[in-house]
């Protein structure tokens, strides 16, 4: 239905695009001259005032138009005082699915009435949807089209328009995050009433699977201390930790060589190639992770003696680390390449050799912006889940032995949320508060990383 | 004695007191397939200030960049023919170009100062080649430079603040330092006082003035009066040839081509 009223703005609007255009040249006598602007403005505005108001209205009827009807059909429900907010949303959902014809099974009886009831405030919703949108489509065009014979600037309005549409979208993508962030901390917020936050963030036994009880005695007894989340933040540190120890190194010096040393023929075939590492799917990299790396390190530490488990924080990150490298190497040559030459040509100038040159003058100058590439290399590391899912185990050790199986705030957060889940219990509460947690730790980190970087680039810039 | 001193200059090149420092004998530099220099034949005498002028991209840059070995740092750049420095052939595959740029210091256009403290800006050179033994030394070393750059009096009190903090023409003394840190026996400066203000700029051409009793030095310039002012020697350069090299007083009162004539006038074109 939607889809047909779209159609209709749009092909609405595209007509009296060519109308504006047609009918000011008239008013102009056909001589450009005589406008303000370029006949295609006035078109232009002439469409925008046909569609904008339009669309505006129909985004916000198709929001409301579900919740209104259902208070009106569910008012009957409200009075019984058994009936809770989760009953109410699966009546209407039937109801809905009933009106549509799309249930399957036998239609209870007693939701007859309702039905009809939602067919008939439907129609009505619909009619005077057509109907408010017909007149506000009217009503902006009669309005642009008095503008136009007033020969007004429509250049300057377009361009209004335009600016606003962008600002629209910008604000959208911020509202979204605002979004994402609130929904957080309303779950975890929750989850903190019936958890204490000290608890959380200083707890050492991470065992939520214990609070998942049904008994509301056992359950008050349980959540004291299961939700201990520094083994969590222990794993993912130390995990994160381990996968930076492969990918500093390794990403720093193919950086610089890179930057540095290489030919360019050589560096416009092999940045592409290392940067294929980050484009592998993580999946990938988990069971690479976990059915080559795990089991080869199992092998190596059998003949030292040595007992690996098969799921090992060492396997997960190594292979984490290498996922990375692409993160620090890219970057790190980027930052060596955007120390000006004159430096470099200063120091070669004064009879450094190359690696003196390197060492002495282009590492420095380069040194935050390559601090703040490992920063965000760390904070991927931190977010990275599928890996340490696959290749690290789920066991919250808090250990510092990287052969033992190791968790993370991620992977937790996937095994609490895996399967059907209500929302209202604290185990699946605490997937958020520990969401949350982890924004706020990467949040931190990149804040701090960006500001280097930013510091960086305004020093050569 | 003037006659017979340019008499000597355009014939074989030399006169009783002045010691060749530098030679080029067919000089040919190649960007690529393209030609840059064209056989240059050029010598620079010991203690004097050799100023090379030209239109913009007429080759001077590329010129001094042969004479210590900075074109090697571009990668299709060749240099074809002789450079002798003291007699000994520098423009071979096995010359050892640190060493070479440790005798022959430049300075650069525009100012590139490290971003280190002003200490360490002139400290670097001396550090990298081992010049001094303790920090006392060091520090001596240090000073001297900065009070030969004519600088050590505006600074003396915050050698520990970045270099890049200067003005620019500051910055540009600080390069000057730098490059006479180690001793050099040439100085090659590259417009060295394009970037400065008239001030900045007197302040410099003293300081070459004071320098040429230690050093040899040439000056890419595209100021008229600034080579004439400074320089004893000039060398005048066009389309990557050098068109004529003679006494400045000589090129700025009566040259021999008529491009020269028609540059240094300004009616070039
Ligand atoms: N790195 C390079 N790659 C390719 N060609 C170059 C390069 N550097 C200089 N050239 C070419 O060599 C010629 C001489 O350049 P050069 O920089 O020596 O001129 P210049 O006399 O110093 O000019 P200016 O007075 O503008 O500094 C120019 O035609 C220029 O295009
Ligand atoms: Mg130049």
């Amino acid at each position: 239905m939607n889809l047909v009223i779209l159609s209709f703005i749009l092909f609405f609007s595209l007509s009296f695009f060519f109308i504006g255009k047609a009918r000011v040249l008239r008013l102009a006598n056909y001589n450009i001259k005589n406008l303000n602007s370029l006949p295609e403005y006035y078109g232009y505005y002439l469409a925008a005032w046909c569609a904008l108001p339009a669309l505006i209205i129909l985004f916000f009827w198709s929001i409301f138009e579900l919740s209104i009807i259902k208070i009106f059909v569910l008012s009957d429900f409200k009075l019984d005082p058994t009936i809770d907010d989760n009953k109410l949303n699966l009546i209407f959902s039937q109801i809905v699915s009933i009106a549509e014809k799309k249930f399957s099974g036998t239609i209870p009886q007693n939701l007859i009435p309702y039905v009809e009831k939602f067919i008939a405030l439907n129609k009505i919703i619909e009619l005077s949807k057509f109907a408010v949108l017909f007149s506000a489509i009217i009503l902006s065009l009669i309005f642009a089209y008095r503008q136009i014979l007033k020969n007004i600037k429509a250049r300057e309005s377009v361009e209004k328009i335009i600016r606003g549409l962008m600002f629209l979208c910008a604000t959208l993508a911020i509202f979204t995050t605002f979004g994402i962030v609130l929904s957080l901390l309303f779950e975890s917020i929750k989850f903190f009433t019936s958890v204490s936050i000290f608890d959380f963030l200083t707890g050492t036994n991470w065992a939520p699977g214990r609070a998942f009880v049904r008994d509301a005695s056992v359950q008050t007894a349980n959540v004291e201390n299961v939700f201990g989340a520094i083994p969590l933040f222990w794993g993912t540190t130390f995990i994160a930790a381990i996968a930076m120890c492969v990918a500093v190194p390794v990403g720093l010096f193919s950086g610089i060589f890179l930057a540095e040393y290489s030919s360019r023929k050589f560096r416009k075939i092999t940045k592409p190639l290392i940067e294929i590492l980050a484009g592998i799917p993580t999946v990938v990299y988990g069971f690479f992770a976990a059915l080559t790396v795990g089991p080869l390190f199992r092998l190596v530490g059998e003949k030292f003696g040595l007992e690996v488990s098969s799921e090992s924080a060492l396997a997960a990150g190594v292979v984490m680390g290498i996922m990375i490298i692409p993160y620090v190497s890219s970057l790190t040559d980027d930052v060596i390449n955007a120390v000006p030459n004159s430096l470099r040509e200063g120091s070669f100038a004064i009879g450094a050799t190359k690696s003196e040159t390197i060492k002495k003058v282009v590492l420095p100058a380069a040194l935050p912006g390559i601090v703040g590439s490992i920063l965000l290399a760390i904070s991927r590391a931190i977010g990275e889940t599928m890996i340490v899912v696959m290749a690290a185990g789920l066991a919250a050790n808090l250990t510092l032995n990287p052969l033992e199986a190791s968790t993370t705030i991620t992977t937790q957060i996937v095994t609490i949320l895996i399967g059907d889940q209500s929302f209202n219990n604290p185990k699946t509460q605490a997937a958020f508060a520990l969401g949350i947690t982890l924004f706020f730790f990467t949040l931190f980190i990149n804040v701090i990383a960006l500001s280097i970087v930013k510091k960086f680039r305004e020093k050569y810039e | 004695m003037r006659f017979i001193l340019e008499i000597n200059l355009r014939g074989s090149g030399r006169d009783m007191n002045e010691k060749i420092k530098i030679s080029t004998r067919n000089l040919s530099v190649f960007y690529g397939p393209k030609q840059a220099l064209f056989d240059i034949n050029l010598d620079l005498v010991e203690n004097k200030v050799t100023a090379l002028i030209g239109p913009s991209g007429c080759g001077k840059s590329t010129f001094i960049r042969c004479l210590n070995r900075m074109n090697d740092v571009i990668d299709l750049c060749k240099v074809e023919g002789s450079i002798k420095v003291d007699g000994k052939e520098i423009n071979t595959k096995n010359t050892d170009v640190n060493l070479i740029r440790e005798r022959i210091g430049m300075v650069f256009q525009k100012p590139n100062p490290f971003p280190k403290s002003i200490y360490d800006n002139v400290a670097y050179g001396p550090r990298i080649h081992g010049l001094a033994e303790n920090q006392e030394i060091l520090n001596t070393i240090v000073e001297n430079s900065l009070k030969k750059a004519a600088l050590w009096n505006e600074v003396k009190d915050r050698l520990n603040q970045p270099g890049t903090g200067l003005s620019g023409g500051q910055q540009q003394r600080l390069c000057i330092a730098r490059a006479i840190s180690i001793n050099p026996e040439v100085i090659l400066m590259d417009e060295p006082c394009s970037a400065l203000d008239p001030i900045a700029t007197a302040k410099i051409e003293e300081l070459i003035d004071e320098l040429k009793k230690s050093y040899t030095i040439v000056i890419v310039t595209h100021s008229m009066s600034q080579a004439a002012r400074v320089s004893q020697n000039t060398g005048f350069f066009h389309l990557g040839k050098l068109i004529e090299f003679n006494l400045t007083e000589k090129i700025f009162k009566n040259p021999d081509n008529k491009m020269t004539q028609d540059y240094i006038t300004g009616r070039f074109g």
